[in-house]
């Protein structure tokens, strides 16, 4: 292979600045819909989640608890690439609403098809925490849902937060069929538009999975990061932090 | 108010599936009483001071408290929880929260509610007394900051008065069992209950932390609390309580005096007990 070639093609295409703005466009776009996506995700998620802990004793709550268990089925049993082509071409026409940009099309369908993901990593994260917190709360004249709200939910995320982190590093690397509904995310602005304008692909692929790898790696960094401030504030907040002995 | 009925727990049952727990229960918690409740493991002690403030739901049976029978699924328990303070044995504190919130969370939240409530009905009679002539009065309010004020200085008072007030900001995790039964402690007080229930408080405790809670409790029942108290401190229980009972397969088997209780047992299974644990 003529590598010096493949890579000067490259570097031609991308010294013009408008490939640039489209790369970095592209970038923007991908890490908007998982971030956005990952958010709607999480309060869909803790809702369903919520149900599905909570006591059933009446008729509303198991309602409820069926609605959220075909809701997490239907999301899990079907590839997201096939809910993105059906929400855009299918639903979207068929409701008579039009103009949508597929960007928001995409925004929405991730974040309710990661609602189903991460309903099920909430559900062990509330599991994970204690009986005798609600037990506390409502001890105390607290209701059930402002238990949840100021007391279990908080711990449950705490307890989840790398498993979350996963579930958004997938959402990253499954941002890739955006192009399915034409979103101009990364995949797009690197493989349809840069590499398309000398014919060449080899290094644009490759630049796509290093670029794609950076973020992850960025990405568990920042959980780390955020992993230890949690952990920290639990011990010393508003406490003075004690000063290193030099001598023991 | 002196020796007014505070609790009355009539024929109260409770059973869990198959499992029959509590066996028709009867008792009265008057003002002031420091009701101590011994007996074996499994005879339903926890189970009846779970059901006294609905943390269970009685099978069967009426948990009167304020003129309401708490049993009844319509009551508002909420309400009436908030009167009704409860000491675990595994302390309980809000992990995610501070200790000064641990002490605040509630009376804050719940205070702030009830003014909603009022400003809310304000708001109303306002606009009715545009079309009234003789215009009512509204009701008096106070601002959401300052409940906060107050209830932080309340929960400073009492952290100070257990000696904790350096800790207000640190985390449950950062401190020892016996600090945090005791803040378990004045988190309940900090709701002005007209009654606490204690279940096995010192039981989940290093021995040389017993002391202190005890002591606290003492503290709380020199002001007067009225308590109901699930231990297995047998001294304790004959110095603090004013009544003794004892449970056995779900049933009360002798209600008396500590001394009653202590030195002239008549059931024969309090005996036996007895001769096992002192
Ligand atoms: N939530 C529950 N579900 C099923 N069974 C339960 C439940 N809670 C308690 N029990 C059972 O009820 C019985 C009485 O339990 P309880 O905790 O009231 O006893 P106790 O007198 O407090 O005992 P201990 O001194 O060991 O704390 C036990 O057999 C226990 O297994
Ligand atoms: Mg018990």
């Amino acid at each position: 292979m003529d590598w010096a070639n493949k890579i000067n093609k490259f570097l031609d295409t991308m010294s013009s600045e408008h490939y640039q703005k489209l790369l970095l466009t592209g970038l923007w776009t991908t890490v908007k819909i998982a971030i956005l996506g990952l958010l709607i995700g999480i309060v869909i998620g803790t809702i369903i989640a919520t149900v599905k802990v909570s006591p059933k004793y009446k008729l509303l709550p198991r309602i409820l608890d069926k609605i959220c268990t075909v809701y997490v089925a239907i999301f899990r049993g079907t590839p997201i690439a096939v809910q993105l082509l059906l929400a855009y071409y299918v639903l979207l026409p068929m409701m008579g609403v039009k103009g949508v940009p597929a960007v928001n099309v995409g925004i929405v369908v991730f974040g309710l098809n990661s609602g189903a993901y991460v309903s099920e990593i909430m559900r062990s994260g509330l599991n994970s925490v204690d009986v005798g917190q609600m037990e506390a709360g409502r001890s105390v004249g607290l209701g059930y849902g402002t238990t949840m709200l100021k007391i279990i939910i908080p711990q449950a995320i705490k307890n989840i937060l790398p498993t979350i982190g996963n579930e958004f590093i997938s959402l990253i690397k499954e941002t890739s069929v955006l192009s399915f509904i034409a979103v101009s995310d990364l995949y797009v602005a690197l493989i349809q538009h840069v590499a398309a304008v000398k014919y060449e692909w080899v290094i644009p692929y490759i630049v796509l999975a290093l670029i794609y790898f950076v973020l992850v790696l960025i990405i568990t960094l920042l959980i780390r990061i955020l992993e230890k401030i949690l952990a920290k504030n639990d011990r010393t907040k508003g406490k003075p932090k004690r000063k290193k002995q030099l001598v023991s | 108010m002196e020796n007014a009925n505070l609790l009355e727990i009539k024929n109260l049952t409770k059973s869990f599936g198959e499992l029959n727990v509590l066996n028709g229960i009867d008792f009265t918690v008057m003002q002031g009483e420091r009701i101590f409740v011994i007996g074996p493991s499994g005879s339903g002690k926890s189970t009846l001071l779970r059901c006294l403030n609905c943390m269970e739901d009685p099978t069967t049976g009426e948990i009167w408290f304020n003129g309401e029978n708490l049993a009844d699924l319509k009551v508002d328990i909420n309400k009436h929880r908030r009167q009704i303070g409860m000491v675990f044995q595994q302390f309980n504190l809000f992990n995610n929260k501070t200790v000064l919130q641990n002490i605040t969370l509630a009376p804050t939240y719940l205070r702030k509610k009830d003014q909603n409530k009022i400003k809310t009905a304000n708001f109303f009679k306002k606009i009715a007394n545009l079309f009234r002539k003789n215009k009512k009065e509204l009701a008096p309010t106070i601002s959401a900051k300052q409940i906060t004020e107050e209830e932080n200085e309340r929960a400073m008072k009492l952290l100070k008065r257990i000696g904790l007030e350096d800790k207000a900001n640190a985390y449950p995790s950062t401190l020892s069992g016996g600090q945090k039964q005791r803040i378990a402690i004045v988190r309940s007080l900090a709701m002005n209950p007209k009654v606490m229930l204690f279940d096995e408080p010192t039981s989940a405790l290093d021995p040389e932390m017993v002391g202190e809670v005890l002591q606290l409790m003492k503290d709380v029942a020199d002001e007067g609390m009225t308590m109901v108290v699930v231990t297995h401190e047998m001294g304790f229980a004959r110095e603090a309580a004013t009544r003794v009972l004892f449970m056995d397969e779900g049933l009360i088997k002798e209600d008396g005096t500590p001394e009653q209780v202590f030195d002239s047992p008549r059931d024969e299974r309090l005996q036996e007990f007895l001769s096992k644990v002192l």
